[in-house]
C-alpha cells in the first residue's frame, strides 16, 4: 500500500504529466467536437452512417494521454536527460525502498491504472457534454456498457505503454508506435485489410469495444478479453525481464 | 591569464554574481572556494561562453571566449558531468572533439595515455565509472595541449592514485608557464596544489590572494575559509 | 571570425558528421525505418494485389507507407539534436565550438548529409519492391517520372527531418518534441485536413506530401511540386532560425 502511494505521488510530480493530464481531458472532446460537426447537417437529416461513432470516435483517438501517462511512468525512472546529469538513476532509488521488484511493477501499474480512470472518466465527461452541446436533441445516447467498455480501453493501451517502457528502459519508441498506431493512420487498420490476423492485434480488438463501425469483428466482451490477454502477457514477460537484469544495464 | 572584471549576473529576480572580480596569472595554480550555490559554477560558465554574463567581462588574454581563434588549443575545460553522450565510446567521443579543432587522432591516444583510459575507450561512456569519466573529461581539455586549464571539481570521484596524480600533473603544467584554475570543496588537497586563491560567497569575493596571504593567521586553508564564509558580510583579506 | 574560415566550417562539419555517424541511435533508427517500410511495401502490395489488375499505380503503392516512414525520420531528426543535452555534452560541444549559429547550421547540414542518401534508399526500396511485385498487374510507368517522384520524396523526407531536429533544439527533451510532432503529423493534421480542407496547402507536412505524390484528377486546390516544396522549405528554414537564435541568446 505504501508503495501503491510512493507511486502515485511520484506520477503527479512528474511535470510531463500535466501535458498527459491535458491532452488526455480535453483532445477526445475536441474530436468529438470536430467530427460532430461535420457530422451535423447528415445527422439532423437522419442519413448518417456514423452515427454509432459520434462522440465514441473522440475517445478512441484522444487515448493519447494514456499512452504519454503509462510510457512516463517508466521512462521518468531511467530518464538522464538534462545538462546537469551525474547519473541521474533514479530506478536504483526506487529500488532500494521497495521489498520487490515485483511489487515496485505491481503498485506502479496500479497507480497508472488508477490515473488512467480518472482520466478516462473526465474525458468521457468532456466529451458527452461537447457531444451534447454540438448536437442538442440529435446526439445519440450514450449507453453505460459502452463507456465503460471505453474506460477499459484506456486503461489497458496504458498498461500496454507500460509495459513496452519497462522493456525497453527508453520512451521513445513505446510513445511512437502507440501514437502513431492510436491515430487517424493506423497500422492495425491497414494490416486488417491484408490478414485477418490483425484483427487479434491488441488496438484493433480493444476498439471493438466501444466502436460499432462496418468492419467491427468481435464482440465487446471478445475484444476485451483479447486486448486484456496481449496486456498481462506482456507485462508478465516485462516483470521476468525486469526481476532478472541489471538496473545498470 | 584569465581575467574577471566585474562579473554580474542576474538569473530572474535572484543576483547570482555581485561583482566577481579577479585574475587568474600563469605559472600557477589558482583555487576557486566556496560553498554550495556561492556562484562559482556560474562564473566558469560565463568565462567559458556557455552563460551570459548581465553585465561586466571574462577575459582570456584579453579576448572573451568566442573570439577566441581555436579554443580547445588556447582554454581546455573539465567542467561536472561527464560531458559526454552515454552511448558514444570514450574514443568516439575524443574523436570528434579532436576532428572539430582540427587535432589528429594520434593526440587522441597520446591524451589517452595521459589520464590512463587506455584499456576502457572502447567502451561506451555510459559504463564508466565516476572516475573514470572525469579522467574523460580531463583527457578532453587536454587535447589540444592548451596554455590555459579550467576545471570543475577535477578530483571528485578519483581513486587515490587518480589523486596524486591529477596534483602533481596540474603543478608541472603551471610549473612550465601554463595557467591552471582550479574549483574545489578538498581543503587538503587545495592546500597541497595551489599558489592563489579566491573564496566567492553568496556571489561575492571575500577573499582573494596567495595561498600565504589567504590563510593569515588561520593555521589551516580550511580554517580560513569557514572563518571567512560563516560570516556574511564578506571580509576581503 | 578570421581568414581560415572555410577550413573551420570543414572541421566543424567533419566533426559534426562524426558524431552523427559515431551515435548507434543513428544507425538503429534508420535500420528499423528501413524494415518498417519493407513490411509496410508488403502490406500494402498484397493489399493492391487483391485489387483490379491493371489499375494499381506502382508509385502509389509503392510510396503509401510514406505515411509513417516520416515518424522514423521525425525520430532521427530528434535525436541528432536532442542527444547534445544527455549528460551534459552540450558543454562539450560549446566550449569546442563556441560559435552557436555556425555550429548549429553545420550541426543542421550533416543531418541533411547523412539523410539524404538515406532517404533516397528506403523510398526506393518500397518502389523497387513494389515494381518487381507488380510488374505484370501494374499501369506502366516510365524510369523518369520515378526519378522524379523518388527526388521529391527524398526532398519530403529531408528537410522534415531538418524540421524536426529545430524543434529538437527549441525543446531540448525527446519526448515533449517526439509527442509535439507526433501528434501534429499524425494526429492534429490529419483531423483538421478532413474538417478544414482549406488548410491543406499550408501545413509543412500536407504541403510536402505533394512534393512525392502523383497528382491524381480527383485533388482540388493542388499544388504543384516545386509549389509544395517551397512551403514546406520555407517550414523548416523558419524553424531553424528561430532554433538558432533562441540557442545563441539562451544559456547553455
Amino acid at each position: 500500500m505504501r508503495a501503491f502511494n510512493a507511486e502515485l505521488s511520484k506520477l503527479f510530480s512528474l511535470p510531463g504529466i500535466w501535458l498527459a493530464f491535458l491532452i488526455g481531458a480535453f483532445s477526445p472532446a475536441v474530436i468529438a467536437a470536430l467530427d460532430s460537426t461535420a457530422q451535423k447537417e447528415k445527422i439532423i437529416a437522419g442519413v448518417s452512417t456514423r452515427l454509432s461513432e459520434v462522440g465514441y470516435i473522440g475517445l478512441g483517438l484522444g487515448v493519447q494521454g494514456v499512452i504519454i501517462l503509462g510510457v512516463l511512468a517508466v521512462s521518468s525512472e531511467y530518464l538522464t536527460e538534462s545538462s546537469e546529469s551525474g547519473g541521474g538513476n533514479q530506478i536504483t532509488t526506487s529500488l532500494t525502498v521497495v521489498s520487490s521488484r515485483f511489487h515496485f511493477l505491481l503498485a506502479k501499474a496500479s497507480a497508472v491504472t488508477v490515473i488512467s480512470i480518472l482520466l478516462s472518466i473526465v474525458a468521457i465527461l468532456t466529451t458527452v457534454s461537447a457531444t451534447n452541446l454540438i448536437l442538442g436533441e440529435y446526439a445519440p445516447a450514450f449507453e453505460a456498457s459502452r463507456l465503460i467498455g471505453a474506460v477499459c480501453y484506456w486503461i489497458f493501451t496504458a498498461l500496454l505503454a507500460f509495459g513496452i517502457t519497462v522493456l525497453t528502459k527508453n520512451g521513445i519508441i513505446p510513445l511512437a508506435v502507440l501514437m502513431i498506431n492510436s491515430s487517424v493512420v493506423t497500422v492495425s487498420y491497414l494490416l486488417a485489410k491484408v490478414t485477418k490476423l490483425a484483427f487479434y492485434l491488441p488496438d484493433k480488438a480493444g476498439v471493438d469495444m466501444f466502436m460499432f463501425t462496418s468492419d467491427s469483428f468481435h464482440t465487446p466482451f471478445t475484444g476485451g478479453l483479447i486486448m486484456f490477454a496481449w496486456v498481462a502477457v506482456l507485462f508478465i514477460v516485462a516483470a521476468i525481464v525486469f526481476h532478472r537484469r541489471d538496473v545498470t544495464s | 591569464m584569465l581575467t574577471i572584471n566585474n562579473l554580474v549576473k542576474h538569473r530572474g529576480a535572484q543576483e547570482i554574481l555581485s561583482g566577481i572580480s579577479f585574475k587568474a596569472r600563469p605559472g600557477r595554480v589558482t583555487g576557486f572556494l566556496g560553498p554550495n550555490g556561492a556562484g562559482k559554477s556560474s562564473t566558469l560558465r560565463i568565462l567559458l561562453g556557455l552563460d551570459r554574463a548581465t553585465s561586466g567581462s571574462a577575459l582570456i588574454n584579453g579576448k572573451t571566449f568566442a573570439e577566441l581563434h581555436n579554443p580547445l588549443v588556447t582554454v581546455g575545460a573539465a567542467l561536472d558531468g561527464f560531458g559526454a553522450h552515454r552511448m558514444r565510446t570514450g574514443r568516439a567521443h575524443l574523436r570528434w572533439i579532436a576532428r572539430a579543432s582540427g587535432l589528429s587522432r594520434s593526440r587522441v591516444e597520446e591524451v589517452l595515455e595521459i589520464v590512463g583510459l587506455t584499456n576502457v575507450a572502447g567502451k561506451r561512456v555510459g559504463s564508466y565509472s565516476l572516475g573514470m569519466g572525469r579522467r574523460l573529461g580531463m583527457a578532453a581539455a587536454l587535447l589540444g595541449d592548451p596554455k590555459i586549464l579550467v576545471l570543475d571539481e577535477p578530483v571528485n570521484g578519483l581513486d587515490p592514485e587518480g589523486i596524486r596524480w591529477i596534483r602533481t600533473f596540474l603543478r608541472e603544467r603551471a610549473e612550465s608557464g601554463n595557467t591552471v584554475l582550479l574549483s574545489s570543496h578538498l581543503m587538503g588537497e587545495l592546500e597541497e596544489t595551489v599558489d592563489d586563491v579566491v573564496i566567492i560567497n553568496h556571489g561575492k569575493i571575500v577573499a582573494n590572494g596567495t595561498l600565504k596571504e589567504v590563510i593569515g593567521n588561520h593555521s589551516t586553508l580550511e580554517g580560513a575559509f569557514f572563518a571567512l564564509t560563516s560570516k556574511n558580510a564578506g571580509d576581503v583579506v | 571570425m578570421s581568414v581560415s574560415s572555410s577550413r573551420k566550417i570543414t572541421l566543424i562539419l567533419g566533426a559534426e558528421l562524426e558524431k552523427l555517424v559515431t551515435l548507434p541511435l543513428v544507425w538503429l533508427t534508420l535500420m528499423g525505418t528501413f524494415i518498417l517500410n519493407i513490411v509496410l511495401a508488403a502490406a500494402f502490395i498484397s493489399a493492391g494485389l487483391q485489387g483490379a489488375a491493371g489499375t494499381q499505380s506502382i508509385l502509389k503503392i509503392g510510396l503509401a507507407s510514406m505515411g509513417y516512414l516520416q515518424a522514423g525520420f521525425i525520430i532521427l531528426g530528434i535525436l541528432a539534436t536532442c542527444s547534445e543535452y544527455t549528460g551534459g555534452q552540450i558543454r562539450t560541444t560549446l566550449t569546442t565550438i563556441p560559435w552557436r549559429g555556425f555550429q548549429l547550421s553545420t550541426k543542421h547540414l550533416a543531418l541533411a548529409i547523412v539523410t539524404i542518401p538515406m532517404a533516397f534508399i528506403i523510398a526506393a526500396s518500397g518502389v523497387l519492391y513494389a515494381f518487381i511485385m507488380m510488374r505484370d498487374t501494374a499501369l506502366v510507368i516510365e524510369i523518369d517520372a520515378i526519378i522524379k517522384i523518388l527526388v521529391g520524396a527524398t526532398g519530403y523526407l529531408t528537410l522534415t527531418t531538418l524540421l524536426s531536429a529545430a524543434i529538437g533544439v527549441l525543446l531540448r527533451r525527446t519526448t515533449p518534441a517526439l509527442v509535439v510532432l507526433l501528434g501534429h503529423y499524425f494526429i492534429v493534421s490529419p483531423l483538421l485536413r478532413d474538417f478544414l480542407p482549406g488548410i491543406k496547402n499550408y501545413f509543412p507536412d500536407t504541403a510536402g506530401y505533394y512534393m512525392y505524390m502523383p497528382p491524381s484528377s480527383d485533388d482540388i486546390n493542388v499544388l504543384t511540386p516545386m509549389q509544395g516544396t517551397g512551403v514546406l522549405m520555407l517550414w523548416t528554414l523558419i524553424f531553424i532560425t528561430v532554433a538558432i537564435v533562441s540557442y545563441r541568446k539562451r544559456d547553455a
